[in-house]
Formats: structure tokens, C-alpha cells, sequence
């Protein structure tokens, strides 16, 4: 008897546990879900920048990633390049530090050399896209104070709504609302709004896809309403714990991609 | 005949006709409250036009906005210190929350994208996010700045006293409204600094909406004064008031159609008040006629009827004559000026329907014993104007050789000083020198490359083409080219980027500051520089396929001239450097500059239109091509001296002195209408039949001058009074209206006295004859 009376206290709490989440809990698990899914991850990342007046510029990559250490803990990024066309070859790659910049290295394949380049800004465009480096690899969950706005549901997910503003006054955005879907912990919408406080840019999670079981955003756009500029980025080839080398995150594969990696 | 049965309905049913036109008036004021405004002179050119469209696409194109302000803060220890920088960052942040200010897109110290080498690191971030503490951090900024042709006469004057915060408006926001903010963002930063803000939006908004302020105040004004005068003229208040009503009424309802109509009040047509309240004028010739009328016959009832037989026939023709004047700008391009010619012209047919109606109805109500006790003044032999008056008509009458003698030098004069007449238009200029437009105008031209902005599209018809190295190469031979004319200050291209990148990327060598040798480079530097800098940095200067180019072009003038002399020289350069790319100039200095030719040649065109058709009328008016000849000479001979004497001061052709122009024709003309028309009716009340004797004549001459002459005169004085007031304006068009308006009225009714009794005098047999 006994037994079934925990189980239904049990059963009882359980859902208020999961309403019981901290904002920085809510926050901490979207980055788990959004950023650090598995050990490593492979994509190939099409960006169509799309100009107000419809005028369109394209980016495609191969993007690997390494995770090093606990969710929300270093990481290693590697692009590579296939449009435009005369950057094609040209490769990237950054270190990503919780709590300190970011080491950048950029292949110049007309020069053949590979120039380090000094990463103050995070939320400077990445590849002139919409995106910021701080949209593509994350922001420091400690930079920003959060609180939980509401709960409602964003299409058929329940979502948590949370507040982030930042603690320095250093972003081009006032205060960011994420909505967190509770069931995958995936970011699905956010919104930026602006130093007088309207509206500017908001980020869609368009299409959700679970491969090797973990739920991955496939295709996202960031649209600024002001500008009419908005980027759509789509993935493929996606794939999980492929068990990418370290050596590969140096200068040396910089300038030679190895072939398994870059097709 | 019609009219006068009208007059004569109005003298019997004098209470009837003023109820009516009390209600008619009130029934037009119930339109005002649906009144709609446009300040902006932009719109004179409607969203459709070619120049518009065109500016439109590049805009979209290069994600470039149509207007920005430039704050200049200067210091004159120089702005690299530490208090100054702390300012202009406190500045550049609170200009960021301005509503309507393109925040993304403010470019000062703190925002601009700087690119570096440091430690063998390419940088790629804003110049200066905050103010350096150290003095190798101050050294550090110093070096950046001045290194970078990016930046010096961009953000950083030569001598480094001056900074620039350059502030894109959003689409729709209003100059002067930002730029109000703004000076009250650098107010509470204060001295020892000073701030300038300026550019084409503020000086354009400041200019709409003084524009409106300015007639709101003038208009009462210069009605009150010719209220006084007339009190003066006449000493009777009810009559005066009536005068006033006169213009009043003819206003209401010409305005009250217009917002009727639903057209919004523009700038032109916010000064047809005024045109109106001066056009109005000429009704004093029925109150001069009058008494003397009255002291003829003691008959308030048969003096009305007479004075409206007597000045009838010249009142309608000088009154059809301004309404065809006018009438003609309803036959040009531009719909603003057709609506203001439509206004006026409405207007002036108004006024003549009151003055055969109203004004004699009205006369009903005047006191007989006050009547009297002026006409006994009204004293053709004895009075002192009336003497001065014959005087200035016999110097034509007796010596009408050396009149036209004087006549034809005079004219050579002028005719020289008109072909010195340049067609201009500067907006800041409108504001006085010492003006806070004007200052920071020319203290931001002076210190960096220039305020007032125009672009140099480049477009090719291949995709990528703007990568390739002869695409760079022709373009930065345009922008040396171009620098070498004295009104550009700075030019920017997406060649300043790439040989900033490729200097950065080896070791800062200036070697290196070249543009590189293969397109495969190029396409890397720009995409590098893609990979951190604000998007808009390269959208601003190519497209997204990178088939066309932009290439900004500082100057340091508002003169439209300014862009004509880049469109030349970008003529010259595409002739002797023949290649692939067309060059296609646009932004606000080249709407300026076709805004200034459409509309000014617009009127110019529509004041020819005037001139021809304002003899046609004369000459009905006349019933004599010989007769209207005459008549047109002090029209004509007005005109000539006021350009002449607009092209001896060096003063342009710009948009007030177009408005005038039409003006001083349709005013001019009143004079010689009224001069010829009572002359051959009092030769003809002589009854001699044929051609009249010198002495007669002579007589005749000097009757004229005497008493329609006093007419003429007072309406000239009248009218001189009442605008001598817009000398003491604020803002130089309305100086310009001033001194336009008084002189025309001064010259041409002096005209009138000596020249035209010189000529009749001269050709005395072929006008008689027949």
C-alpha cells in the first residue's frame, strides 16, 4: 500500500518538478540541447542571406564540432567552405572558452596561409549573415540574468518563455525571450528586442528532426525586422558521435581538410 | 453688362449679398479642420518620379538610407583625450535610442568598424567600444585612426580637433525632430566641447516647418499693416475693415476648396494667403474711384454704379490677367506648383466676384457725413501725391526722348545682369550665415569631407564582376579623379576595404595598399572582411552579386551645382578610361540637383507661358495689339531690372525667386491695365474722336497720372508696407520675397508713371490711328 502511495506522490510531483525549473536551469538545458548534443556532431550548413528586396547571397559549409568537457564547457568548431565560389577551400576554426574570447584561425587560400584573427565581438554577423558568432556557438548563460515570463504553447509544443537580460550593457540588444520547448528543451522562437525596447529580430526553429535520437533544429531563420534582411539555414547530412580526431582542429588540417570529413 | 447687374443687384440687396457670403465663407471654413500638411519639399517631385524611383532602388539595393544627419563635436585641444571620448561615447549611445534613427547604422568612434592587425591577429571589430585608459591605449586609437583612409575626414579631422557621429534616419522620420533630440542628448553633455549637427534632413524639415510658422505669422502681419495704411488713406475704418475682408474671404475660400479637395497644404501652396492677400490689393482702385465719384455727385447709390462703370472693364482684365498668370502653372509637370497656380488663380476670380458684389453692398453701409468729410481730400489739383504724381508723368510726357533713351540703356543693363543669372538651389543657404544650419554646416565642411552626400553607382552586366581587379582599378582611378574636384571632400568604395585588408593581412606593409592582382584575393579580403564586420559595411558599397558597385562621394557644398561638376567629371573619366562598367550617379545631392532643374525650370517655363499669354490678354484687353505693346513695356521692363539686378548680386535663381516670378507678372500688369484703360476713357469721355492733339493728350496724360495714378500708387505703397516686414524674417527666402516684392511694386509703379506717357507720347499717331 505504502509502495502505491509513494508512487502516487510520485506521480503527483512529478509534473510540478518539471514546472519547479529554474530559469538558469530551463537556459542550461536549452544549451545542452541547442549547442551540445552528443560528443561530436557533423552538418552541412546551407545559409541563404535573403536582402530586402529579395536579392539573395548563399553560404554553404561543412561544419564539425567537438565538445570538450561538460555541457556549456569548451568546444572546437571547424568549417569548411564551398560557397561563395572564390572562398571555396577556405577554412575555419574556432576554440570556443566559456567566459573568455574565442581563438579564431581563417585558411586564405589565395595566400595560402592561415592568419589568426582577434574575436572581441561576439555579436558581430557570422559570415555576414543574421546570425551572430554568439548565435552560431552560444552565449555565456552567467552573462545574462534570467526570469520565466510564462508558460504557453508555441504551435503543438508547451514552451517555457524566458527572459534574458544581459548584465553589460555591451550587447546591441536590451533583453532576449526564448521560448523552450519542454519536452526536447530546444530553443523553438526567440525574440530581441532593442534598446528602445521594440522588437527587431526574432529566431524560428522551422523544422525539428531527431536523428540518432536527439532532437536537432534542421532549419532555422533569423530575421531582422528592421533591416528586411533575414538569413534561412538548413542542415544535412547531420550526424552524431562520429568520433572526430582532435588532430583535425589544428593549422596543418586547416590548409588540407582531410577527405573523410569534406566530401 | 452681366456685371453690372450685378453691382447694381448688390447696391439694392446689399444686406441679401453679405448674408450670402457669410454663409458661403462659413460653408468653406467648416473644411479647414480636415486640413493635412506636407512640410517636406522633397514632394514637390511625386514617389513615381524617375529620380525617386531610381534613388529608391539603390537604397534597397545597398541597404542605404535616403537621409542622415552628421553631428560634428569639436574640441579644441582635440577630441583624442579622455573626456571628450567619454562624451562622444555617451552621445553615440543615447543617439542610439532616438526614436527614428537607424540604430544599427550610426557610424562615430564607437561604432565604426575598424579593421587591424594585432599581434598577428586580424582584427575586425568597432574602432573604439570604450575610451582607452592608458596612454599606449590613446596612442594606440591615435595611430588607428589616422592610418586609415577610412577614416580621416570620415571620423577624424586632419587636425584631430574634430569627430563625426554620421546618423541614418528610418525611412519616414523627420530631420528636425531628430535632430531636436540630438541637441538635447549634446546639451547635457556640455562644454568645453562644441556640437554641430547638421545635413540635408534637418536643414529641409527646419526650412518645412519654419516655412509654416513663418507664414502663420507673416500673413497676419503684413494684413495688419495694410489695414493701418489703409485707415491712413482713406480714414474710415468700416471701409478699411472692408478691404480686408475682401482678401480674408477669398482666402477662406480658396483654401477651404483646396483641403476641400483633399489636397494637403504644401509649402507652395501655404503661401497663397499671401499672393492672395496682395492680388487683393488692386480693389483699392474701385475705393479711390469712389470718392471721387462720390465728391462729384453726392450720390452714395449712383457713385457706387459709376465708380464700377469707371473701373469696371481694367479691374476684370487686370483680374483675368493674374488668374490666366496664374492659371498657366495648372499646365506643368510638377503637381504641387499646378495646385498652388489652380489656388491663386481660383482665388484672384474670387476676389472680383466680391468686388462686384460684396465691396459695393458693403459701401450701402458707410456713413454719408464720413464719406464726405474724405472725399473733400480727395482733391485732384491740389493734393500733395496727386501733384507728385502729375510730375513723374510729365518728365515721360515732355521729354519722352530721353525717357526711352534712358529706357533702352537700362535695358542693356539689365539684359547683361540676367545672363550672369545661375539656376541654383542650396537649402542650407536659405538659412541665415549666422544661422545654427549654416554654422555647422560649414564648420563640418571645413574640418571633414563634406556634409551633403551623393553617390556613383557602378553597374556591370556580369555577375562577381566588381571582384575582379580591373573592375577595382577603374573604380579607384574614378575615385582619385573625382577627389580632384575642389567640392569633394572624401570619396568611399569597396576599394577602400579591400586594400585596407590586404595592408592588414601583410604585416600592415603599405606596401600592400594596393588593390591585389587576382580575383580570387579580392573575393577572400571581402568575404574575410564579411566574416565579422557589420553586414551593412560591405552592403553599402556592392550588391549582393557583385555586379554593381557604390561609390560614395563627400562634398562640401549643398549647391546643386556641386553634383553637376561630379557628373561631368565622371563624364570625362568614363571617356578617356574606356571598360566594362557604367557609371550612374544617385543619393540625396543628385535628387537635390534634379529636383532643382524639373522644378525650377518647371516655373520658368510656366512664367514664359504666363508672359505670352498675358499679352494676348492685354491686347483684348485694349481691343489692340498696338495699345497692349505698350502696355507690356513696364511689365517687361520690371522683370528685366529685378533679374538684373538678382544677377549683379550673385544671388540664385533659386526656388523663391521662381515663385516671385510669377507673381510680379500677374501684380506688374495691373498697373499698366489700369493707366491705359482710364486714359482712353477719359479721352474718349473728351469725345474728339481720331487721334488727340499733343495738348490734349498731354492733358489727358496727366489727369491719369493724377487720379486712377493715385490709385496705382497707393495700391503699390500699400502692398510695399505690408511685405517690407519679411525683410526682418529669419530665413533668407522670405528676405528675398521682402525686398522681390518691394521693389517690383516700386519700380513698376514708377514705370508706369514715366514710361508709359513717354511712350504714348512717342508713338501718339500710329496708336490713334484708326
Amino acid at each position: 500500500m505504502l509502495k502505491y502511495l509513494i508512487l502516487l506522490m510520485i506521480a503527483v510531483l512529478l509534473p510540478l518538478n518539471s514546472f519547479a525549473v529554474t530559469p538558469e536551469e530551463a537556459m542550461k538545458n536549452a544549451q545542452a540541447a541547442f549547442l551540445y548534443q552528443g560528443k561530436d556532431f557533423k552538418a552541412r550548413v546551407v545559409m541563404r542571406l535573403i536582402g530586402k528586396s529579395g536579392s539573395e547571397r548563399a553560404r554553404e559549409i561543412t561544419m564539425l564540432r567537438k565538445n570538450y568537457g561538460e555541457s556549456g564547457g569548451d568546444q572546437k568548431y571547424f568549417m569548411y567552405f564551398y560557397q561563395p565560389a572564390d572562398v571555396k577551400n577556405m577554412a575555419f576554426m574556432v576554440y570556443k572558452y566559456p567566459g573568455r574570447d574565442d581563438d579564431r584561425w581563417l585558411f586564405v587560400p589565395a595566400l595560402n596561409m592561415v592568419r589568426r584573427i582577434a574575436a572581441q565581438d561576439r555579436r558581430s554577423s557570422f559570415v555576414g549573415s543574421d546570425f551572430t558568432y554568439e548565435d552560431i556557438s552560444g552565449r555565456d548563460i552567467a552573462d545574462d540574468t534570467h526570469t520565466i515570463v510564462k508558460e504557453e504553447k508555441l504551435g503543438e509544443a508547451d514552451c517555457l518563455v524566458v527572459k534574458s537580460t544581459p548584465k553589460a550593457g555591451d550587447t546591441d540588444y536590451m533583453h532576449k525571450l526564448s521560448w523552450i520547448d519542454k519536452k526536447t528543451f530546444l530553443p523553438l522562437k526567440e525574440e530581441y528586442y532593442d534598446k528602445r525596447g521594440a522588437l527587431y529580430k526574432v529566431f524560428t526553429a522551422d523544422e525539428v528532426k531527431e536523428i540518432k535520437g536527439f532532437p536537432t533544429v534542421v532549419k532555422r531563420t533569423m530575421k531582422n525586422l528592421q533591416s528586411g534582411h533575414s538569413t534561412e539555414t538548413t542542415f544535412t547530412a547531420i550526424d552524431y558521435n562520429i568520433g572526430i580526431e582532435d588532430s583535425l582542429f589544428t593549422e596543418r588540417y586547416l590548409k588540407q581538410p582531410p577527405r573523410k570529413w569534406i566530401e | 453688362m452681366k456685371k453690372h447687374y450685378l453691382v447694381e443687384f448688390s447696391v439694392r440687396h446689399p444686406k441679401l449679398v453679405v448674408v450670402i457670403v457669410a454663409l458661403v465663407t462659413l460653408g468653406f471654413l467648416t473644411q479647414f479642420p480636415k486640413i493635412k500638411t506636407d512640410t517636406n519639399p522633397k514632394n514637390m517631385l511625386p514617389p513615381t518620379s524617375d529620380v525617386r524611383v531610381w534613388n529608391d532602388e539603390v537604397d534597397g539595393t545597398f541597404g542605404l538610407y535616403e537621409d542622415m544627419i552628421a553631428v560634428g563635436i569639436v574640441s579644441d585641444e582635440g577630441v583624442l583625450n579622455e573626456r571628450t571620448l567619454g562624451k562622444v561615447l555617451r552621445i553615440t549611445d543615447e543617439v542610439l535610442r532616438i526614436e527614428g534613427v537607424s540604430a544599427r547604422d550610426v557610424n562615430g568612434l564607437s561604432t565604426i568598424t575598424n579593421v587591424t592587425a594585432e599581434a598577428g591577429a586580424l582584427k575586425v571589430a568597432p574602432l573604439m567600444s570604450e575610451v582607452p585608459k592608458t596612454r599606449a591605449g590613446m596612442d594606440d586609437l591615435r595611430k588607428d585612426l589616422f592610418e586609415n583612409p577610412l577614416f580621416r575626414g570620415r571620423v577624424i579631422s586632419d587636425d584631430g580637433k574634430t569627430t563625426a557621429i554620421y546618423i541614418p534616419l528610418e525611412k519616414g522620420a523627420n530631420g528636425k525632430t531628430v535632430a531636436d533630440s540630438i541637441k538635447e542628448v549634446v546639451k547635457r553633455e556640455g562644454g568645453p566641447e562644441r556640437y554641430y549637427v547638421a545635413g540635408d534632413p534637418v536643414a529641409r524639415d527646419t526650412f518645412g516647418s519654419e516655412m509654416f510658422k513663418l507664414m502663420a505669422v507673416f500673413a497676419p502681419i503684413a494684413g495688419a499693416i495694410m489695414l493701418i495704411a489703409r485707415y491712413l488713406m482713406f480714414k474710415d475704418l468700416f471701409l478699411s475693415v472692408t478691404l480686408m475682408m475682401d482678401a480674408m474671404i477669398s482666402i477662406v475660400w480658396s483654401m477651404g476648396l483646396l483641403i476641400a479637395l483633399g489636397f494637403p497644404v504644401h509649402i507652395m501652396s501655404s503661401m497663397a494667403p499671401v499672393f492672395l492677400m496682395a492680388i487683393a490689393t488692386d480693389s483699392i482702385h474701385i475705393f479711390n474711384e469712389f470718392y471721387f465719384r462720390y465728391r462729384e455727385k453726392r450720390d452714395k447709390k449712383a457713385a457706387i454704379i459709376e465708380t464700377m462703370h469707371a473701373v469696371g472693364r481694367p479691374v476684370r482684365y487686370t483680374a483675368l490677367a493674374t488668374a490666366v498668370g496664374f492659371g498657366v502653372l495648372l499646365f506643368m509637370d510638377i503637381v504641387p506648383v499646378k495646385v498652388f497656380g489652380a489656388v491663386v488663380a481660383f482665388g484672384t476670380v474670387a476676389l472680383r466676384v466680391l468686388s462686384f458684389s460684396f465691396i459695393p453692398a458693403m459701401f450701402t453701409f458707410v456713413n454719408e457725413k464720413n464719406i464726405e468729410k474724405i472725399a473733400a481730400g480727395e482733391e485732384t489739383s491740389t493734393g500733395r501725391t496727386s501733384g507728385f504724381l502729375r510730375g513723374l508723368a510729365a518728365i515721360g510726357a515732355h521729354s519722352p526722348r530721353a525717357t526711352a533713351l534712358i529706357g533702352i540703356v537700362l535695358f542693356g543693363i539689365s539684359v547683361f545682369g540676367i545672363s550672369r543669372i545661375v539656376v541654383n538651389n542650396n537649402m542650407v543657404e536659405w538659412f541665415k550665415q549666422d544661422s545654427d544650419i549654416r554654422t555647422a554646416d560649414s564648420v563640418l565642411n571645413t574640418a571633414l569631407g563634406g556634409t551633403s552626400l551623393g553617390y556613383v553607382v557602378a553597374l556591370s552586366d556580369e555577375d562577381e564582376y566588381i571582384k575582379t581587379p580591373e573592375a577595382m582599378r577603374r573604380i579607384e582611378g574614378l575615385q582619385r579623379h573625382l577627389e580632384k574636384l575642389p567640392v569633394v571632400g572624401k570619396t568611399s568604395s569597396v576599394v577602400d576595404y579591400v586594400k585596407r585588408i590586404n595592408r592588414v593581412l601583410h604585416d600592415d606593409d603599405p606596401k600592400y595598399d594596393t588593390v591585389p592582382s587576382s580575383k580570387e584575393e579580392i573575393g577572400q579580403y571581402l568575404f574575410l572582411f564579411s566574416m565579422s564586420a557589420k553586414p551593412s559595411d560591405l552592403d553599402n558599397v556592392v550588391d549582393y552579386p557583385f555586379r554593381k558597385a557604390n561609390i560614395w562621394v563627400q562634398l562640401k557644398t549643398w549647391d546643386v551645382e556641386a553634383m553637376r561638376s561630379v557628373i561631368r567629371a565622371v563624364d570625362e573619366y568614363k571617356a578617356s578610361n574606356p571598360g566594362a562598367l557604367a557609371f550612374k550617379p544617385a543619393g540625396i545631392a543628385y535628387f537635390n540637383l534634379v529636383w532643382n532643374d524639373e522644378v525650377l525650370w518647371d516655373m520658368l517655363k510656366g512664367f514664359a507661358v504666363a508672359l505670352v499669354v498675358i499679352f494676348v490678354i492685354l491686347a483684348f484687353a485694349f481691343s489692340s495689339a498696338k495699345w497692349a505693346a505698350v502696355g507690356y513695356v513696364p511689365l517687361l521692363f520690371t522683370i528685366l531690372l529685378i533679374y538684373g539686378a538678382v544677377g549683379y548680386m550673385g544671388k540664385d535663381f533659386d526656388m523663391p525667386i521662381a515663385v516671385l516670378s510669377c507673381l510680379s507678372l500677374g501684380m506688374a500688369v495691373d498697373f499698366s491695365i489700369h493707366f491705359i484703360s482710364r486714359l482712353r476713357q477719359r479721352l474718349s469721355e473728351g469725345d474728339q474722336g481720331g487721334t488727340p492733339s499733343s495738348e490734349s493728350l498731354t492733358d489727358a496724360l496727366l489727369w491719369t497720372a493724377a487720379r486712377p495714378g493715385k490709385g496705382i500708387m497707393r495700391n503699390a505703397v500699400l502692398f510695399a508696407s505690408a511685405f517690407s516686414v519679411m525683410l526682418f524674417a529669419p530665413l533668407t527666402p522670405y528676405i528675398t520675397v521682402g525686398a522681390f516684392i518691394v521693389s517690383m511694386m516700386i519700380f513698376s509703379a514708377i514705370l508706369t508713371m514715366i514710361c508709359l506717357p513717354a511712350l504714348i507720347v512717342l508713338f501718339r499717331r500710329r496708336l490713334f490711328r484708326g
